[in-house]
């Protein structure tokens, strides 16, 4: 296979192909095939993704061959760390790096463990979501625009993943943003979307400007680098000369996940992804589930070498993802929106992968660090499967409904919509953590490293022992508002909202297959197959893959061997940790199960009994309102200060300050009287002044 | 190719009085030729800059050592003729003069191009704006591309004086004549207000060109130092100065033997002088740019004058009049006064340009008029420029005036925009509007398009800028002040700056459609081919900046390597006075450039 680095730069390339393409000749000329260039360019897109990724592999297998067989004669020892970088162009530079105290920035992309796996996940899923895009959308007045904003979208998100420097990666970190804020504000005369994309954009780039410092000082303190391993290299240079600044780096690390926290949504700047749900479905899938709110993630594991010296961040990592697991999973109980429930969730699952993140802390063994953060993106992974089944089936069921999506109005769907029916159980089950299912083995991991850090760490051992079993808890949580939401929308009487009904109508071509039967004893509205072949197959996906590459083994060796990691020990699987989280996973379902099949009543019953509780979870804590009360309403009332202020201090002064000119000029104005004879005199007596004071001076 | 360059400068010129002969009945001959005269100006103005680009691309030997202070040969396509000779030789040739000195260098060569880009968008967006009175609207236009171009080409201190005041005229009539309501107030504050602060200026560098032969009197009294009014040379001047003062004192500091007491109290007197003269030069001189940038708070002149503006008046006013008190900063302020730059003008001007970009996000944030917005939000990213201006090291100052730049295409854009929606409709209230994005489609896009450039997406021009800016400021080193503080500060307009940004593409673009009420009108169409043609050049410019920059940094990176030098020097002399005995490091380093 010829060099990576001659293909790599095809992966963002491609999309961004697409986007233009689309933008320039969508609304005249494509219209309904618009999403053609979008679908191939992402299929390619994926196709040199697993190029890249098998020539890393490449590089892992036959390093552990030659690991355990020993290097042939006359070898060079292979890398442990597989990876190819290429500079393809330089971006800006001024100065020069390092010594020169300048900026060098390069359109540099890195094949490496961690990016292929990026890659190969973010296009895999991307494919399968345009395709599915293209039966969900059909019809949309902006159908064009659509598939350009998510070209562009893989675009950034590619780059993010593959980019080998921090000026690049956060250019793919706002591009996604941006893409993110378009995508929101799809439907933008709509005002909850107008303003729920603002508020996304806003939210995470408060998050981004301490990814911003965080970068610039880890320039301008660690030899004025950008790239990851000339800054790793001087972190880890520092470190063994015992010149390293700890106060410094652990500032530097806090920044980092300041970015990470808001781009993936984590307490206390969670607010924007529930509301980023007013965006079409798939694009909650894409971006708001599956791909763009994992960069966090993936940040905090790139710059694992960082993070594991600087165990106070990562204690700050772990603690904020708990708070965000626990307390999404506690709002998700009692949501009505069906994708808010799954919003939710997303918000918890990444406050796994944080946990995971944050406990990987080195002094309970270098190698339990790499084991910690292969969990975290293992999770991510699997997670990435199943979110976007669920988010899909959710969309699909949308669909289906004429675009209603509150649970209050439908149920008893299992007959009406059988494969979305399937899909979505799949999906559930997976997130449920159901035994040997891809939830089940990633989440376990997790808790196995929350515990083991909680049992080996230095400083706040006792800590994580908490953290693990929030985690054990949330587990459970996790199950039951699965299963909730299941139950309600697919078991029960068929209740269907009219909606559904006109909204085939009104589309003649949109929804004619489901009028055949449309008002018979359980009316067909099933999804056309360009939407439930891409739910099948993330099905098989979503239930497989984690039993595929986690208790194999396979996904840990493959990123454990990214550039920076520690090198990683086989841990043997925790059966008892296991069997704890089957049990606490079962006993959601089964709750959840007696609460909404077998006892309707009982929910109701038992809001009231929990009154307070209820209302708070309900009204999501009553964050935004606090953010309103706290933030906006200060910052409205200083602003109106300052346009005051502006306009009646400042101005005034300038004001005031020609005024008192003009005033002064009244005051002399008497003395240009216009009468000869006055200004006779004045000369007169002041010659006579004048040659007094000579007098008396000589 | 000197002759294209002074074609740029006699063009506007020729133009401004044919189209004032023209007469007020043939609008559109006026209007044709100004669009001709404009568009010719940006041909030679691109000829030039890009030979002037490809010959700084050409030279790859990048490790070459910086000259300490700028060679004369790096003025490129230059006129230099004497206006007033001050002193003449024996022989008859005139060795001192006030210069009519022009060329393109490294700091004003995108400028220079900005200024004529951005002309003919001005004409353009005044092609049915303006219908009374056309022929003396152009005139007043032309006389303003003069008064800009010459500013930014001039290299001798009175020439770039009587340009810099030169501007205040035409804009003073333009806005006086075809603003809003308030025009009158408007256009005299913003004559007074800005001619008083320079005035001030005018006294700053005069002084200065005065003080230095007496200097250099006292230093050496068998030479009769000449009097020269040539930035170049003054630059030279203050930069032998600096160099040589210290060294005389050290000089008898070590040197015991002939020791004489009330010589080195004299020289220790003649450098304590030397710094007043440089503390009061420098403050003189940010009287009258400070207010031109403006810097908060001597600001309150700008969103006046913003408001009443016609849209050609704010696109110039915004896109180049305000980069004269940067650009002024940068050409005179910091080579002519470098310790006092590094002294005064990095705390004082480094803290008022951090609360410019906070205080101007604030007071943008709650306008309901979207022509003042963009105008404070003008004083937020010109406290960018500041910043990076005063991080005074390499990184910082390019960042500047790359942010220069990115101001002039991005707000220039933006008053195009709300010109060409004021032109529709007739109200610049927000709350009149609403998702205008459904029936302005084009519109839309090329406002959200802008509005990320401004708020310094990465891949569009602004992010590059800010970048640098706050890159170089973080990375500021000496005492005088806490750079790490003032750049964490800056980043937090990052966030308000989308903040308003995006409030006011909601309000006006998202949303239910909501129109204003207008009598009578017709149907209000997107933008016809004469409105895309001047935004479609700013915007390629903005993505062309924001991915290959090269050129751009290329070609300035000379002239801020010198300046980066000057202020390093004054660094050096800052460390060493503040103790004693210098750090080994900081002598090494000095004696190492010495050597060079």
């Amino acid at each position: 296979m010829s060099d990576v680095r001659s293909f790599l730069w095809l992966i963002p390339a491609l999309p961004l192909t697409a986007a233009v393409f689309i933008a320039s000749f969508g609304p005249r000329w494509l219209r309904r095939h618009s999403h053609w260039p979008c679908i191939l360019a992402t299929a390619g897109a994926c196709v040199v993704a697993f190029m890249a990724f098998h020539s890393v592999h490449d590089g892992v297998s036959h390093f552990v061959s030659a690991h355990h067989g020993g290097a042939a004669e006359g070898e060079a020892a292979p890398d442990p760390h597989p990876h190819k970088t290429a500079v393809y162009y330089e971006w800006f530079k001024v100065g020069e790096a390092g010594t020169g105290h300048g900026v060098d920035v390069g359109i540099a992309l890195n094949a490496d463990a961690l990016s292929t796996t990026m890659a190969l996940m973010v296009t895999f899923i991307g494919t399968l979501i345009a395709v599915y895009s293209a039966g969900y959308m059909r019809g949309d007045e902006g159908y064009a625009r659509f598939f350009a904003e998510v070209s562009l979208f893989v675009f950034m998100m590619t780059t993010l993943v593959l980019a080998d420097n921090f000026a690049l990666l956060y250019l793919g970190w706002e591009g996604v943003g941006l893409s993110s804020y378009l995508l929101i504000g799809f439907w933008f005369a709509k005002p909850a979307a107008a303003a729920a994309a603002r508020k996304a954009f806003l939210v995470t780039r408060i998050g981004d400007v301490g990814l911003f410092l965080g970068i610039l000082l880890l320039w301008s303190s660690f030899g004025h680098h950008l790239d990851y391993q000339n800054i790793f290299q001087s972190v880890k240079a520092a470190e063994e000369a015992k010149t390293l600044d700890y106060g410094l780096l652990t500032t530097a690390c806090l920044l980092l996940m300041c970015g990470a926290v808001g781009k993936s949504a984590q307490f206390p700047l969670h607010v924007w992804l529930p509301d980023a749900m007013e965006g079409p479905t798939p694009v909650s899938a894409l971006i708001h589930a599956a791909t763009m709110v994992t960069a966090g993630v993936y940040l905090v594991a790139r710059c694992t070498p960082l993070f594991m010296l600087a165990p106070n961040a990562q204690v700050v990592v772990a603690t904020l993802g708990a708070i965000t697991m626990v307390l999404a999973a506690l709002i998700a109980l009692t949501q009505n929106d069906l994708k808010r429930v799954l919003a939710y969730s997303t918000l918890s699952q990444l406050g796994y992968m944080f946990v995971a993140l944050g406990s990987g802390v080195a002094s309970a063994g270098k190698a339990f660090v790499t084991f910690a953060v292969v969990a975290a993106m293992f999770h991510l992974f699997t997670h990435a499967f199943f979110k976007a089944l669920l988010f899909l089936s959710a969309g699909s069921v949308m669909h289906a409904m004429g675009h209603v999506i509150d649970m209050r109005r439908f149920s008893g769907l299992r007959k009406v919509l059988p494969h979305t029916h399937w899909t979505f159980l799949c999906g559930a089950f997976t997130l449920a953590g159901f035994p040997l299912l891809s939830g089940f083995w990633s989440k376990d991991a997790i808790l196995d490293a929350a515990w083991t850090a909680g049992h080996r760490a230095d400083h706040y051992a006792a800590w994580y022992l908490v953290l693990w079993f929030a985690g054990l808890a949330t587990a459970g949580l996790t199950a039951f508002y699965t299963f909730r939401a299941y139950f309600l929308t697919f078991w029960g009487e068929v209740r269907i909202p009219h909606e559904a009904f006109e909204h085939h109508h009104g589309h003649g071509e949109h929804g004619g297959h489901s009028d055949r039967d449309g008002h018979g004893e359980t009316p067909r509205l099933e999804s056309p197959p360009v939407m439930t072949v891409p739910l099948m197959i993330l099905s098989v996906f979503a239930l497989g893959i984690g039993a595929a590459l986690g208790p194999t083994g396979l996904f840990e060796h493959f990123v454990a061997h990214t550039p920076g990691f520690p090198p990683p020990e086989t841990e043997s699987l925790n059966w008892s940790m296991m069997l704890l989280s089957t049990l606490v996973g079962l006993g959601g379902i089964g709750v959840a199960y007696w609460m909404y099949v077998r006892q309707p009543e009982l929910p109701g019953r038992l809001a009231d009994a929990a009154k307070g509780f209820y209302q708070l979870s309900l009204n999501k804590f009553h964050i935004d309102e606090l953010y309103e009360l706290f933030v906006l309403k200060p910052l409205a009332g200083f602003t109106t200060f300052a346009r005051i202020f502006d306009l009646n201090v400042l101005d005034g002064l300038v004001d005031l300050t020609g005024y008192m000119l003009r005033w002064l000029g009244f005051l002399a104005r008497p003395v240009q009287n216009g009468l000869v004879q006055f200004y006779a005199l004045a000369m007169v007596l002041g010659m006579t002044v004048f040659l007094i004071a000579l007098l008396l001076k000589l | 190719m000197s002759g294209l360059f002074l074609l740029l400068l006699a063009l506007p010129l020729g133009t401004a009085v044919a189209s004032a002969l023209l007469g007020s009945g043939r609008a559109a001959a006026v209007r044709w030729l100004s669009l001709g005269s404009a568009l010719a100006s940006l041909l030679l103005a691109t000829i030039l800059s890009v030979q002037f680009a490809a010959a700084r691309l050409d030279q790859t030997s990048t490790d070459a050592k910086s000259p300490s202070t700028f060679p004369d040969e790096w003025i490129r396509f230059s006129t230099r003729t004497n206006l007033l000779p001050l002193h003449t030789t024996a022989n008859g040739t005139v060795d001192s003069a006030i210069q009519f000195y022009v060329g393109i260098d490294g700091l004003n060569v995108w400028l220079i191009l900005l200024t004529a880009l951005l002309m003919v968008s001005s004409v353009l967006v005044s092609w049915t704006a303006i219908t009374e009175r056309v022929n003396e609207f152009h005139a007043w236009l032309f006389v303003l591309q003069l008064g800009m171009t010459g500013v930014f080409a001039s290299f001798d201190i009175i020439l770039f004086y009587a340009f810099f005041e030169l501007t205040l005229v035409p804009l003073f009539f333009l806005i006086g004549i075809w603003g809003g309501p308030q025009r009158q107030y408007a256009a005299r504050k913003f004559f007074i207000y800005t001619l008083t602060g320079s005035l001030v200026t005018l006294l700053g560098i005069v002084s200065l060109a005065l003080t230095l032969p007496q200097i250099e009197s006292q230093r050496d009294p068998t030479r009769t130092p000449l009097l020269t009014f040539a930035i170049p040379e003054l630059i030279a001047k203050v930069d032998a100065l600096n160099d040589k003062l210290p060294k005389d004192i050290q000089e008898l500091e070590q040197a015991p033997p002939d020791f004489e007491p009330h010589l080195l109290k004299e020289r220790r007197e003649r450098l304590d002088s030397w710094h007043r003269v440089q503390m009061w030069v420098f403050l003189a001189m940010m009287c009258g740019f400070a207010v031109k940038v403006p810097m908060v708070p001597v600001h309150t002149w700008l969103p006046l004058a913003h408001v009443e503006a016609p849209t050609a008046g704010s696109v110039l006013l915004a896109g180049v009049l305000l980069k004269l008190g940067t650009y002024g900063f940068l050409r005179l302020c910091v080579p002519l006064a470098p310790d006092a730059s590094l002294r005064i003008g990095a705390p004082l001007l480094g803290g008022l340009a951090v609360v410019g970009i906070l205080y101007g996000a604030f007071c943008a944030l709650a306008q309901d008029d979207v022509k003042k917005l963009v105008a404070y939000s003008s004083v937020s990213h010109l406290g960018y420029c500041m910043l990076g201006l005063f991080a005074l090291n390499e990184v910082g100052m390019t960042g500047s005036l790359m942010q220069m730049i990115n101001h002039g295409l991005s707000t220039g854009a933006l008053f195009l925009l709300v010109g060409m929606l004021y032109e529709r409709y007739h109200t610049r209230k927000m709350a009149d509007y609403g998702g205008m994005g459904s029936r302005l489609h084009l519109m839309a896009v090329f406002m959200v398009f802008i509005t990320m450039s401004s708020v310094g997406l990465p891949g569009l021009n602004g992010f590059l800028g800010e970048w640098l800016v706050i890159s170089g400021m973080y990375d500021f080193t000496g005492t005088q002040v806490r750079g790490t503080l003032l750049a964490g500060l800056s980043a937090v307009g990052v966030v308000l700056g989308a903040w308003y940004m995006l409030t006011m593409v909601r309000q006006i673009f998202f949303g239910p459609l909501k129109e204003p009420h207008r009598e009578g009108h017709g149907v209000i169409g997107d933008l016809n081919g004469r409105e895309l043609a001047t935004l479609v050049p700013l915007a390629v410019l903005c993505l062309a900046l924001g991915v290959y920059p090269k050129p751009f940094f290329k070609a300035v990176s000379p002239e801020i390597r010198v300046l980066a030098g000057i202020a390093d020097a004054a660094r050096r002399r800052a460390a060493a006075e503040q103790s004693p005995v210098p750090p080994r490091d900081i002598r090494q380093a000095a004696t190492a450039t010495e050597k060079k």
